[in-house]
């Protein structure tokens, strides 16, 4: 590049760099600081001596170290065949497979927890048919089995996702050297081709365990309240912000996250990707042999079935008149959804606004995140990434504390309005948690196109914005699209910092009303129907967003199938 | 489209660094109005770094670059008017042909039909007007890197730059390439630099020749030049196939002395100041293999070996010969029914000193 950067550019990242600051690091800091804090301004430990004093804090913080460890071990389970044999094998609906997978995402997991419990619960469809039939349950829900079984359910698409991108990066050669040198079957997916997939692996396995550390609606739901999450914000909505215990609790949740987060990456120090080749092929995909396809469609399917159960639980609750004791409702209404329609129509109008907002904000951070950090040299722009990457490991009640004890008392200029009640500072928080999704896509995006694409059109006299607006942000229009996408599905279903930060009920979104709903035992059903509502809206916009980048895609496509024919012709 | 303006460029003194990374150092070339100059070297001589250095793409540390003499030290690139064809091509895979093409003339501001006109000329003069609706991703690597050119010319650019322009095209289709670059070069007649590792391609279409190595030009001259009278070791060795012996230079008159232990004494036709220890230089086709009976002559110095390898290349085999420690490389033309001499062959080859360079 021909300076180092513009002025332009540099007042762009001062502006996102004061964002960020104001909006995490000043908000997290102040409750780390609170957690360290006597009364005087003085550094004390006192508070974290009086937390691990109290038996239900510590029983709170095993609990939740146990809960994160095997969710992430059961969501290994699930994740990886499941990988692996859409990534590897010839499979009919191998693309429908890792579809539905993603499924569980775009349903909050506290609404599938109640969903969960009218399936797998004591008294749910499962252990009432297993009692009928063969005299014993399963105590799949009971107590933190419940919130284990849920939270891998819900998160294990993280570790899939991550997975077969690793899996597709790996070029052919790598496993066609290794077959040629003798090795296959087990062995060859034991030595070669599992490791050269490690990243994805740690990297979405780390993931599971910083979302289920952080989880705050599925404990409360389940009514598993001896945990970190659930404690830090009962403390602070019962006894008040001034609490201490609740910014312990607070500091720890950030303290295992950030470690979660550090360990992934030294784990993979020094290791090199196995990335893919331009023009070279991924793994080639295997046909499996007949014994070996019953076994993986058999497991396949039984997956499949136990991951939309909720969503099929939730379907059916919401329009189940009555359901309990029972292996399905006995009778059926529409009328939860007459009730959802006439109560909360101003809630689902939120949850779009914000979630759409919160969505754009972030992949217009995103990119420019994205392009100061891999086309500038602007000081100290790793700082930029590091601190975004930062915000995955802190937890949504930690961020909604920071901020109600930060801007307490301030007001939002002209309209006198209190920063800490007002909805935008919802979407703030909604911005700021999903920017480390978006900002990972965007950077993907750019990483995959060659520089000289720019410098061609910086040749031909292009200045360097009309380059980013010409050539840059059409060429990354993919990667920016499945930001968006993945910031707002993810905000949708966001309920932790919703919880806090919500104060009057016409702010609310969709994810605190489905909350409140699923409080009483009456509200189910329409909290139920709201959270199919949900899932619509989440799918509708995932699917229009999908027909865009489509839509870019066919042409490519079309040309690969012109050039085919032109090969074709030329041959006859 | 019309001839360019041809237009000087004066490289002078220009040394960059990365870090404690010497990249060039102070380099200085002038490439004449017209001129077909060809940057040659190995990966990492820096001769990809000069050139986008001329495009505006790196910072030197010191030294000027002059366009029609005018200093661009401190010009963006979006406003130096010289056209690059990269070595990937970089088209834009969301734009179509004609809207690669029309991307400059658009940045110009120029009216809608001047673009139009001037977009139909440029892929007339590439052979490419039928394609101007395809996407680049639709045509061969030859069609994509015709566009690449059209893009360029259609800026009518003081310079045109190439990047390893024929690194991605096949065999075949570079020698066809490579002609038709020429003949668009002189047909256009702008001053065109292109840079290459392939010193058959470079000495086949440049005018002149710059060879780098770590940064340093180490010759500039026309193609025979290089290859008849190379500077130093480096360029008798990267130019072509040669071997090169070891030995002692003294004076001997005005001519002077060489004398190695593989071919004893040889007078050179050149003068030399005093005694030395020297290398000469010898291209393979320059010696003549004989039978080990052959009688010699006295205009050569013959020396005998036994054949250790035996290259077959179509116009003349390549025999690599074994004389005492040293080997040679010897070619002998090829015709039908000619004498081939396998491995193991007693031989003798003949050296004319006329035929000898002395490296300084």
């Amino acid at each position: 590049m021909s300076s180092r950067f513009t002025p332009a550019q540099l007042a762009v990242a001062l502006l996102i760099a004061a964002f960020l600051v104001l909006f995490l690091i000043v908000p997290v800091l102040t409750v780390v600081y609170v957690a360290f804090a006597d009364g005087t301004g003085g550094f004390t430990l006192s508070h974290f001596a009086s937390f691990f004093h109290i038996s239900l804090m510590r029983e709170s913080f095993r609990n939740s170290l146990y809960v994160a460890f095997w969710s992430v071990v059961f969501a290994s389970l699930i994740a990886v065949p499941l990988a692996y044999f859409t990534a590897r094998f010839e499979f009919r609906g191998a693309a429908l497979i890792q579809t539905l997978g993603v499924l569980p995402l775009i349903m909050p997991p506290f609404v599938g927890a109640v969903a969960m419990q009218l399936i797998f619960g004591r008294s749910g469809t499962v252990n009432l048919l297993l009692g009928e039939w063969f005299g014993f349950t399963l105590p799949i829900m009971d107590g933190l089995n419940g919130v284990i079984f849920v939270e891998a359910l819900h998160y294990f698409p993280f570790i899939l996702m991550n997975l077969v991108v690793a899996l597709n990066n790996i070029d052919s050669s790598m496993e066609e050297s290794a077959q040629n040198l003798g090795s296959s079957g087990f062995r060859l997916f034991r030595r070669i081709v599992f490791p050269l997939a490690m990243p994805g692996f740690i990297a979405g396995a780390a993931l599971v365990f910083i979302k289920v550390f952080d989880d705050l609606g599925t404990p409360l739901v389940l009514n598993q309240t001896n945990m970190l999450a659930p404690q830090a914000y009962l403390r602070i909505t019962t006894i008040g912000i001034e609490d201490p215990i609740g910014y312990v609790a607070s500091v720890i949740m950030v303290a295992f996250s950030l470690f979660a987060l550090w360990a992934s990456t030294w784990v993979m120090r020094d290791k090199e990707y196995a990335t893919l080749q331009r023009g070279y092929g991924g793994l080639a995909k295997r046909r499996l042999g007949r014994g070996q396809s019953v076994l993986a469609y058999a497991w396949i399917l039984l997956v499949l079935a136990i991951v939309l159960a909720p969503h099929l639980g939730i379907l059916l609750l919401s329009i189940a008149k009555v359901w309990s004791f029972s292996v399905v409702p006995d009778s059926y209404t529409l009328e939860h959804y007459a009730t959802v329609f006439q109560d909360s129509p101003r809630m689902i109008w939120n949850t779009v606004f914000y979630c759409g907002v919160a969505a754009l904000i972030d992949v217009v951070i995103a990119t420019a995140i994205a392009y100061i950090l891999l086309r500038t040299r602007i000081p100290g722009r790793q700082a930029l990434d590091f601190t975004v990457t930062m915000a995955l490991a802190i937890p949504g009640v930690v961020l909604a504390i920071g901020y109600l004890r930060t801007f307490r008392d301030i007001e939002i200029p002209f309209t006198g309005e209190l920063l800490t009640t007002s909805w935008a500072l919802l979407i703030i928080a909604y911005a700021v948690r999903r920017l480390p999704y978006a900002l990972r896509s965007c950077v993907a995006a750019l990483q995959q196109m060659h520089v000289s694409l720019e410098e061609a059109a910086e040749n031909l006299g292009a200045t360097k914005g009309r380059t980013i607006r010409r050539i840059v942000v059409p060429l990354m229009a993919g990667g920016i699209a499945a930001g968006l996408i993945v910031s707002f599905m993810t905000a949708a279903v966001e309920l932790s910092a919703t919880l806090m930060l919500v104060t009057a009920q016409h702010d609310a979104p969709m994810s605190y009303g489905i909350y409140l709903y699923m409080q009483s035992a009456a509200g189910r059903g329409p909290g139920a129907a709201l959270g199919v509502l949900a899932v619509l809206i989440v799918a509708a916009g995932t699917y229009a967003s999908h027909r865009v980048i489509a839509r870019r895609g066919t042409r490519e496509a079309q040309g690969g199938i012109a050039k085919v024919q032109e090969i074709q012709t030329a041959g006859a | 489209m019309e001839a360019l303006r041809k237009v000087k460029v004066e490289v002078r003194n220009v040394s960059l660094a990365y870090g404690a990374t010497k990249v060039l150092h102070d380099v200085s070339v002038t490439i004449e109005p017209g001129e077909f100059f060809a940057l040659l070297g190995p990966s990492g001589s820096g001769k990809s770094t000069l050139l986008r250095l001329i495009a505006g793409f790196n910072q030197a540390q010191s030294g000027q670059i002059l366009i029609g003499g005018e200093d661009l030290s401190r010009v963006p690139p979006w406003k130096r008017d010289i056209g690059m064809v990269f070595q990937n091509y970089a088209l834009w895979p969301h734009m179509s042909v004609a809207e690669n093409v029309a991307f400059g003339l658009e940045e110009r501001r120029l009216p809608r039909d001047v673009v139009r006109a001037r977009v139909a000329a440029a892929l007339e003069l590439v052979g490419l007007k039928d394609y101007a609706e395809r996407r680049p991703g639709q045509l061969s690597g030859g069609q994509q890197q015709r566009v690449a050119l059209a893009r360029t010319i259609a800026i009518e650019p003081k310079v045109l730059l190439l990047d390893e322009p024929l690194s991605n095209l096949d065999a075949k289709l570079r020698v066809h390439m490579r002609a038709e670059l020429l003949s668009l070069q002189r047909k256009l007649g702008i001053t065109t630099i292109f840079v290459t590792h392939d010193q058959e391609e470079a000495l086949s279409i440049s005018d002149r020749v710059a060879v780098l190595d770590h940064g340093v030009i180490q010759q500039i001259g026309t193609p025979m030049e290089l290859y008849d009278h190379p500077a130093n070791r480096f360029i008798a060795d990267f130019v072509g196939t040669i071997n090169l012996i070891r030995g002692r230079v003294e004076p001997n008159g005005d001519r002077a002395r060489f004398e190695s232990p593989l071919l004893g004494r040889i007078e050179l036709r050149v003068p030399v100041t005093g005694a030395a220890d020297a290398e000469i230089a010898i291209r393979p086709h320059a010696l003549v293999l004989a039978a080990a009976d052959h009688p010699g002559d006295a205009g050569r110095v013959w020396v005998e070996g036994v054949v250790a390898e035996r290259e077959f290349l179509g116009e003349f085999v390549r025999y690599t010969v074994k004389v005492g420690d040293a080997e040679l490389i010897a070619d002998a033309p090829h015709f039908i029914g000619g004498a081939s001499r396998p491995p193991g062959a007693r031989v003798k080859i003949g050296i004319d000193p006329a035929q000898v360079k002395l490296l300084s």
